[in-house]
């Protein structure tokens, strides 16, 4: 089937892309929800 | 009318601001005859094909011009907070648009038509007996850019790096100006000379549908 | 929380139904083949890119009118996941284009506006981070990208009467060439699936933006002692 790897290089990076765009949000946001841990651990122990 | 006084007096400043040193339209005049050199050493003027990219490379320049031309207007009210005390002046604050983008415009038609023999010379193409319509596509093509300059002026001097923000924030949005402008006067400027009276309309459009949005949102635009 | 994951999984299910229905319910193309089954992942890439940059301009409306910080979270959710889906369009073109055509790109009307569409967005983006202090920042990108999204019909329009002026290649046939039924539905079920997974990631960006939001605040009443 002639062009069928470019059929599949479109459907891949084009999943590619919105997977990496998922996990950047995914990993940023896990980040974050330790910041909030911390901060807010260290702002009991300033109380 | 309280807006129509207030415009024609703010107006009137920014002119005799202007008048009184033509600083912006001796530099905004020169950057253009710069640009339109430097490209003819990128194309070969003189021949068929450059007086076909002409009309483009002139609308080019305005663009690159005009990104330089609106720096310095809502800059220029930052240094002794003049801003305020404009905005304390007028009772709606779309005055102050008015009167700079008005301003504005006429700046950049002053510096056109200043180029305008420039251009004529240097790609060929005589102008003369399409001027007055090479003037309406010229000040509707203007006036779009002033109106989204102004309000893009106002935005980037809020910011950091404003002299690389102003670019980057308004020459896409002119886009649809650059577009049409340059076919309007290609097709004006040809052998065979045709008006594209619906590229004018277009550009009018443009220039109705940003004035008021920023009629609705230019007092947003001025918040402290 | 359960709210994200369910509309998640949708999301999931209903990007791999369609692109089965794309290989497999949506008839051969005639003239080019296998390749034309791009057409339902770019075109439905690019309904949802356009609708998440209407989510964004809703969200910019709604900043400047009340100036809650739940609707700046909307804004840069709906340009970032609209910008992500735009580039994928943009991507997409360009392999289909090559197979057919032997050129990567044809400045056709419809990829060359969503090309400016792109630049606008990420200037929208650039702006954000040029902007420190948040309110500021939230007010001068909602204004900015008030004016990029009614600039969009514009550009559109500009460039489509430019391309008829100047005829070139057109990537994925023109409007209105005619649709066979089964590939309609197919397309249409492929724009669906693909406004899920929009909507799945705009959620997901906008409580990143509501975690930064509330660091922001923890953070200050940390230094504040």
């Amino acid at each position: 089937m002639k062009n069928l790897d470019s059929v599949f290089a479109a459907y891949l990076i084009g999943w590619g892309v919105f997977f990496l765009f998922y996990v950047s949000i995914a990993k940023r946001t896990a980040d974050l929800r330790d910041e909030v841990e911390r901060l807010k651990n260290s702002l009991q122990r300033a109380k | 009318m309280s807006l129509l006084s207030n415009t024609a007096i703010l107006l009137g400043k920014e002119l005799r601001t202007e008048f009184r040193s033509r600083e912006l339209l001796t530099t905004t005049a020169v950057f253009i005859l710069i640009v339109l050199v430097l490209f003819s050493f990128a194309i070969n003027p003189g021949t068929e094909e450059a007086r076909q990219f002409a009309p483009g490379l002139l609308w080019l320049a305005i663009l690159f011009a005009s990104s330089l031309m609106f720096q310095s207007c809502f800059l220029r009210e930052q240094s002794n907070d003049t801003l305020s005390a404009l905005r304390l002046a007028v009772s709606d604050p779309f005055a102050i648009f008015l009167a700079k983008l008005i301003a504005n415009t006429l700046f950049l038609l002053l510096t056109e038509l200043l180029m305008l023999p420039f251009f004529a010379v240097f790609y060929n193409i005589p102008l003369w007996s399409k001027l007055p319509v090479l003037i309406l596509v010229l000040f509707v093509g203007s006036l779009g850019i002033s109106i989204a300059g102004t309000a893009i002026s106002a935005i980037s001097a809020q910011a950091r790096m404003r002299e690389l923000l102003l670019p980057l924030l308004l020459l896409p949005l002119l886009t649809p100006v650059l577009v049409v402008s340059s076919l309007v006067t290609g097709s004006l400027l040809d052998r065979e000379p045709i008006v594209q009276w619906k590229g004018i309309e277009f550009l009018a459009v443009f220039d109705l549908i940003f004035l008021t949005a920023l009629w609705l949102f230019g007092e947003y635009l001025l918040e402290e | 929380m359960g709210k994200r994951i369910i509309l998640g999984a949708v999301a999931i299910l209903l990007v791999i139904a369609a692109a089965y229905a794309a290989f497999y319910v949506a008839p051969e193309e005639r003239t080019m083949g296998l390749i034309q089954r791009i057409f339902y992942f770019h075109v439905g890439s690019a309904w949802a890119g356009l609708l998440a940059f209407f989510v964004c301009f809703i969200g910019n409306l709604m900043y400047v009118w009340k100036r809650e910080p739940k609707y700046d979270w909307l804004g840069v959710g709906g340009a970032e996941v609209g910008l992500v889906f735009t580039t994928v369009v943009l991507i997409t073109g360009p392999i289909w284009a090559h197979p057919v055509w032997g050129i990567w790109w044809t400045w056709d009307a419809r990829l060359t506006s969503t090309f400016v569409l792109w630049l606008l967005y990420v200037s929208y983006l650039l702006l954000r981070t040029l902007v420190e202090e948040p309110g500021r920042r939230a007010l001068l990108s909602a204004l900015f990208g008030i004016f990029a999204f009614i600039d969009v019909p514009l550009v559109f329009g500009a460039i489509r009467w430019w391309r008829t002026q100047h005829p070139s290649p057109v990537i994925m046939g023109g409007p209105g060439s005619g649709l066979d039924p089964t590939m309609r539905k197919v397309l249409f079920f492929s724009g669906l699936a693909m406004c899920v997974l929009m909507a799945f990631l705009i959620a997901e960006r906008y409580m990143l933006e509501k975690m930064r939001s509330e660091v922001d605040i923890l953070r200050r009443e940390a230094e504040a002692q």
